[in-house]
């Protein structure tokens, strides 16, 4: 009996039962009929899913064929694992989706039959094996979609309803003349049986119907351009039928797809192309959208088309065992967070983008948010990554290059438009918070949850150590539960709980790992201290703290591309929350968002391509690359130096960096940004040293870009009035210093690349942090607003003259040790105008040090300023350890290279010789102990010798404004003070040299973008007669376009 | 520690000389000013005299630990310098602690007092002390460059980083002088000098005879003394240098003044008849002319030196 009613054929009978029976009993008794409708939702949700878990274990598919008549006059079905799959989560998105259609069901009783028979339609594309079958329910599907438009009753949805069932019958005529042509030329309807006499289908016949077939079920998936009839349709209808056509009907089509695609054999690069070209199309118009549902439709647009081109290559290459992983992970992120999307739009229920400005102040809201646009934009550990992940890899494989720009070049657009969206939900404006009833959120957490579950299961599917890759999630996760605790007892938790972890991490890694491992997870934990110092909850920054952390951990354990990509992309997920947290930092982060996953996208190619020769994801195969090294090289170099903020690649930076919360920027420039650093090692390591290729000439150009970095970071940092500005281009240019010693490819360049980061890490944590302490003194990040500030924060000055003795390079301190290893590996290799630019580079950096240290700290005193205080000593301890390792390296140079030089060891022949404390290059040599004890000695005596005087003298301490002013009495500080425009006669010195090119560049590149959104979008008229000539010439189009390729 | 003890008594020797020497070129210089203005100028023991003078001053007053200071950074940055430079060439007592670095220590040494004065100065509170800094470090970074790019071509030319090599490679005659085996670089090197040394047209950040501005402004006393011994160090140390560089170094105490005189007489010849630039006007010049001939010293070391 149960079993009986557990019949898969139940899926079709008893929606379409019910469905009739509807309305009949709806006028008797409203709510028995409502009753009735959400029973038989979980009745086939429960169908649906009993046989998905069968199937799962093991059982065999089954096959319906109905009242003992063969098709196609009864109904023949299919019943099999990825039906059992499709059909659940179509069932679930159903039942969950009529959750947010109760009122609309309410005034409408008809709709819920419509709505039952559309599940129904859906369940059957996806389960039939017969073509004739399969027509039946693609029109029954596109009836009942009308259906739900027209009981709508307002013009709009009912204008766009007419236009979607012209459009939708052309399809299904061509869909059904193509079906006739084939049972004409096979004798059969069951696509099984059609496949075992594929020699049939040939000649122009074959040829026409199997065109017409196509484009049957494509049209049906929205192709661009035919596809204006179709968005419509998302702007108009209740959230939650948006919801069931863009992830219900299109999962139908698309697995209608699917099951004609082993028919379709040589349209293939077709349909690919048809997939290709909505994808990118979509997206791009998606640009333009500021109409919330409306970009919704373009992305599920856009995800259909990518499916679709997913699809085509995986057959077109013989790769179909990857069908599961690729169309398997990106379906079910699309049917999960779509679905959600369309539901949360329908709740918030703002039409227009910049409306959702307020959601911060609903944290749940946000966070459901921002999973659901995670899962979409593709990161982790969501099922899309995986997805896409794959998909990239086999593209690769497959050598179709251009496909992997097409897909890349996609998402990243993709990316920008739903990110620019949730910017605006980031926004902080507390009057607007939406209101939202907690019940209607239910269903779209979730779907939510749900992703977040796939995620997991779909890493644990692929073999790898799921718990290790995800721990940074579930870190995030497990502190975001603990998110009510008060802020330093988090902050605690997170630094201890991080400790713990990253012990054992750095003992068991060896080399440049090690050496990684130290710098990140060591520098990470001692400037990630500075945090204690606020004593406020900080509502969900230590769950995206750890998040980040223990990523940082991930990405030195990885040791397969995958895990190593993995770890990346939750880092740069990480970082941008954290970063969107600074008050200022709205306009910025999208772009820091739009160049990081340009980053990553850079990198997955790399990795892609490395994939595609060596059939290896491991980190250690990328050395067995040869053929495509330059290649895979450039590629991955490229993605790290945006994220080292090379110059012309650095607009995100200054924004970034400058706008982060004051002791996150620390860690943003000091720890995140070396990531980039062990990248670039990483891929010179494996790639570079052997000097396959073309490479040599790639680090010849790198090494010029570190240094313009090095120039432009400097001449930037001048100008700057923001004091957290100012250290962010300084950091742009100080990573271009290690950029060129890594490019330098020797044992001397390396060691200089480790010892300038180990010293940037040193001084910018330093100095990031003394600023910190002096903007939440002040309670100013601009410069000239502050002055003679050494009398009240002494420590913090301290802290600020040795960091900018570090970065000077002047001897005797760690700065020195860095130029002269980089000048020596330069020299060394005949690299002698790049020599010239970086000493040039380092002269100009004194000027934004000095600036930096006189302005804020020498000087007038501000009035207001007269009884600030220290900084908080939580956030001058980490200070203090800094300072104690910078003075230990500065005596000891060898404590910190012969480590570095061990990790590298035997890759380069030995350029550096230690005698005693003495360091020997071919050229130079350098006795930093000697060194340092010798400028002792100088400073000391000189200093013994006044203060000797002194006591012979009256030495009088004087005001402030008592100074020999030409006769004048001097006023206030503001006028006394020189601050403000320090450098204007070098601006005027260099007048144009100084304009911001990369800037104007980038911002051309987003203006041409939303243009081709702008050009690609004129085609929607809006009129349905065009609409449906449009289907025509695009049935013309496929048919020329398979012709010529026969 | 025997070592040491020589080391540091033989440059205490050094140090002495260098100073004495040094205060007595700048009132050779002075005097030779006067001359050319129709004047009789200052005694030769002039600046003796101030040094005492200044020293033995009873008050002082200060604003502050780093205005305090910032004439020892000051000295000590001078006084370094000089201690990583060979003074004379194969003389024991006059190569001073040149073993702890090559060239490049001594050239970010240089930064050492400057940056350290700019402190003091800043801390003076005086507007003038700020933008006179200011002025001075932006020309600074400007003649870096093609004095920076001289020696880039030298040690091409000589293979090494060592300024005692580098001397060395110049004996044996004036034609193996830098200056006449790669003049470019030296051409290049001494326009950078003009500006090192601050004489016009280079003098605006300290703009010394009109209102008071550049660093000193605020000080007197022990300090103002401190900062004067330093002037004649420095100067001596950065001269020696370029004589060791560009002149083929000195064998003996007689050719190092002789030298390091004549390369002092250019900056002055150049100062005596040249009115001042601003500060953005010479940052230009710098990195005009005097850059392009140093670009073109590196490329003319690469292609005729090297083959």
């Amino acid at each position: 009996m149960v079993e009986g009613l557990l019949a898969p054929i139940n899926l079709i009978i008893a929606a379409l039962g019910v469905g009739f029976l509807l309305p009949l009993i709806a006028r008797s008794s409203a709510s028995i009929a409502r009753g009735l409708f959400w029973l038989t939702q979980v009745f086939l949700l429960l169908i649906s899913s009993v046989w998905l878990l069968r199937l799962i274990d093991g059982a065999p598919a089954v096959e319906v064929i109905t009242a003992g008549i063969q098709p196609p006059f009864a109904i023949n079905l299919y019943f099999g694992l990825f039906e059992a799959f499709v059909v659940s989560a179509v069932n679930l998105s159903a039942i969950l989706g009529s959750w947010y259609l109760i009122d609309y069901f309410k005034s409408r009783a008809a709709s819920m039959s419509v709505y039952l028979i559309l599940t129904m339609g859906i369940s059957g594309m996806v389960m039939t094996r017969d073509l004739f079958n399969l027509f039946i329910f693609i029109e029954i599907t596109a009836l009942a979609t009308y259906g739900l438009l027209a009981l709508d009753k307002r013009p709009a949805s009912l204008a766009a309803g007419f236009k979607y069932i012209i459009a939708t019958s052309l399809a299904s005529t061509f869909f059904l003349l193509g079906t006739m042509l084939l049972y004409h030329l096979t004798g059969t309807l069951n696509i099984d049986d059609m496949l075992l006499h594929m020699d049939r289908i040939t000649g122009p016949v074959g040829l026409a119907a199997g065109v017409l077939l196509l484009v049957g079920v494509i049209i049906e998936l929205k192709p661009y351009p035919a596809n204006g009839w179709g968005l419509d349709v998302y702007e108009t209808v209740p959230a939650g039928v948006a919801a069931m056509i863009s992830v219900g009907v299109s999962a139908g089509a698309f697995f209608a797809l699917y099951k004609i695609v082993p028919l379709l054999g040589d349209f293939l690069p077709v349909v690919a192309a048809v997939g290709g070209a909505t994808f990118l199309a979509s997206n791009f118009i998606g640009l333009r959208q500021r109409n919330v549902r409306r970009m919704l439709g373009y992305s599920s647009v856009a995800q259909m088309g990518l499916m679709t081109l997913a699809l085509a290559v995986l057959y077109m290459l013989g790769k179909s065992e990857y069908v599961t992983l690729v169309i398997g992970g990106l379906f079910i992120n699309h049917l999960l967070a779509k679905a959600g999307l369309f539901w949360l739009a329908g709740v918030v229920d703002r039409p227009r983008t910049e409306a959702w400005v307020g959601l911060r102040h609903r944290p749940i809201l946000l966070v459901i948010l921002g999973i659901l646009l995670a899962a979409l934009a593709g990161f982790p550990p969501f099922p899309g990554f995986w997805g896409k992940w794959e998909l990239i890899m086999q593209l690769s494989a497959g050598e179709l290059p251009f496909w992997v720009f097409v897909v890349l070049l996609g998402s990243l657009l993709e990316a920008a438009y739903l990110y620019r969206w949730f910017g605006f939900a980031l926004q902080d404006d507390e009057t607007r918070a939406p209101a939202v009833e907690p019940v209607k959120l239910i269903p779209v957490g979730l779907f939510a949850l749900s992703l977040l579950a796939t995620g997991h299961l779909v890493a644990d599917w692929l073999g790898l150590e799921a718990p290790r890759v995800l721990v940074p999630i579930y870190m995030g996760i497990i502190l975001y539960a603990l998110d009510g605790m008060p802020g330093r007892l988090k902050a605690l938790l997170v630094l201890g709980a991080f400790a713990v972890y990253a012990y054992p991490v750095v003992m068991g890694l060896e080399g440049l790992h090690w050496l990684f491992g130290l710098i990140l997870l060591l520098g990470g934990g001692v400037i990630a201290f500075a945090v204690l110092h606020r004593s406020d909850a900080r509502r969900g920054f230590y769950p995206l703290l750890g998040m980040l952390l223990f990523s940082l951990a991930s990405l030195l354990e990885a040791s397969s591309t995958l895990e190593f990509f993995f770890a990346w992309e939750v880092l740069t997920l990480s970082s941008y929350l954290l970063i969107s947290m600074g008050r200022g930092a709205r306009e910025h982060i999208l772009t820091f968002l739009m160049f990081s996953l340009g980053s990553a996208f850079l990198i997955l190619a790399g990795f892609g391509f490395a994939y595609g020769e060596t059939g290896s994801i491991l980190l250690a195969d990328l050395s067995k690359v040869e053929k495509s090294a330059t290649l895979v090289f450039m590629l991955l170099t490229l993605g790290f130096l945006v994220k080292a903020g090379a110059a012309g690649l650095h607009v995100w930076l200054p924004g970034a960096y400058s706008e982060a919360e004051d002791d996150f920027s620390a860690l943003l420039s000091a720890v995140v940004g070396k990531a980039a650093i062990f990248g670039l090692l990483l891929a010179a390591m494996h790639l570079a040293v052997n000097g396959v290729g073309a490479i040599n000439q790639v680090l010849y150009v790198v090494s010029w870009l570190g240094l313009i970095s090095a120039l432009v970071g400097a001449l930037m940092a001048l100008f700057q009035e923001d004091v957290k500005k100012l250290l962010a281009y300084s950091s742009m240019g100080q990573v271009g210093y290690i950029v060129t010693a890594i490019a330098v490819s020797s044992q001397l360049g390396w060691v200089a690349a480790g010892y300038l980061t180990v010293n940037h890490l040193l001084f910018k944590g330093l100095l990031f942090l003394a600023v910190a302490g002096l903007v939440y003194q002040t309670g100013t990040r601009l410069m000239y607003q502050m002055g003679g500030l050494i009398k009240n924060l002494p420590m913090t000055y301290i802290s600020v003259l040795i960091g900018i003795i570090a970065i000077s390079g002047v001897p005797p301190l760690t700065g020195f040790g860095g130029k002269w290893l980089l000048l020596n590996a330069l020299f060394d290799k005949g690299w002698y105008w790049q020599a010239g630019l970086a000493f040039f580079a380092s002269a100009v950096a004194f000027l934004y040090l000095f600036r930096l240290i006189h302005t804020v700290f020498l000087g007038q005193r501000k009035q207001a300023h007269k009884d600030l205080r220290e900084a908080s000593w939580l956030l001058l301890f980490p200070q203090i350890l800094l300072i104690v390792a910078i003075m230990a390296f500065s005596i000891w140079p060898k404590l910190l290279i012969d480590p570095i030089a061990s990790s590298f060891a035997g890759i380069f022949p030995e350029a550096l010789i230690w005698d005693g404390t003495m360091l020997k290059t071919r050229l130079g040599y350098w006795d930093g102990f000697m060194v340092i004890n010798i400028v002792a000695g100088v400073f000391l005596v000189p200093l013994l010798i006044l203060l000797f005087l002194s006591r012979f003298m009256q030495i009088q301490k004087v005001k402030q404004f008592n100074i020999v002013f030409a006769a004048e009495r001097p006023e206030t500080p503001e006028t006394t003070h020189y601050a403000y425009n320090f450098f204007s006669f070098y601006e005027k010195a260099l007048g144009p040299l100084l304009k911001p090119r990369a800037t104007a560049f980038w911002d051309g590149v987003s203006e041409w973008s939303h243009t081709i959104g702008s050009t690609l979008r004129v085609l929607y008229t809006g009129n349905g007669q065009t609409y449906a000539l449009y289907v025509l010439f695009y049935v013309v189009m496929i048919y020329i376009a398979v012709g010529g390729m026969g | 520690m025997e070592f040491w003890a020589v080391k540091i008594g033989y440059f205490l020797i050094t140090l002495g000389m260098v100073t004495v020497y040094g205060l007595l070129l700048g009132a050779i210089i002075a005097r030779t000013m006067a001359r050319v203005q129709g004047r009789i100028g200052i005694p030769y023991w002039q600046p003796f005299l101030d040094i005492i003078k200044n020293l033995g001053k009873r008050t002082a007053v200060s604003h502050g630990v780093m205005f305090y200071m910032g004439p020892v950074f000051r000295i000590a940055g001078g006084i370094g310098t000089l201690a990583f430079v060979p003074v004379i060439y194969g003389s024991e007592m006059f190569s001073n602690f040149h073993f702890a670095g090559d060239l490049l220590l001594a050239m970010y040494f240089i930064f050492f007092g400057q940056l350290g004065m700019a402190l003091g100065a800043g801390e003076s509170g005086h507007p003038f002390s700020a933008i006179g800094v200011a002025r001075g470090l932006g020309q600074m970074t400007a003649f870096e460059l093609p004095f920076v790019l001289a020696i880039i071509a030298v040690v091409i030319q000589y293979d090494t980083l060592s300024i005692t090599e580098i001397v060395a490679a110049q004996q044996g005659g004036v034609s193996n002088w830098t200056l006449f085996t790669n003049p470019l670089a030296v051409a290049a090197a001494m326009l950078a000098f003009l500006g090192m040394s601050g004489y016009p047209p280079f003098d605006v950040f300290t703009a010394p005879n009109e209102i008071p501005i550049g660093p000193p402004t605020e000080y007197h006393s022990s300090f103002l003394a401190l900062m004067a011994t330093n002037r004649a160090i420095f100067a001596s140390a950065k001269l020696i240098l370029f004589m060791d560089l560009f002149f083929g170094g000195a064998t003996g105490l007689i050719e190092m003044i002789i030298k390091t005189w004549a390369i002092y007489m250019v900056a002055v010849v150049v100062g005596a008849s040249f009115p001042r630039f601003r500060v953005d006007q010479s940052i230009r010049f710098f990195l005009r002319v005097p850059t392009l001939i140093g670009i073109a010293s590196i490329a003319f070391v690469q292609i005729f030196l090297l083959g």
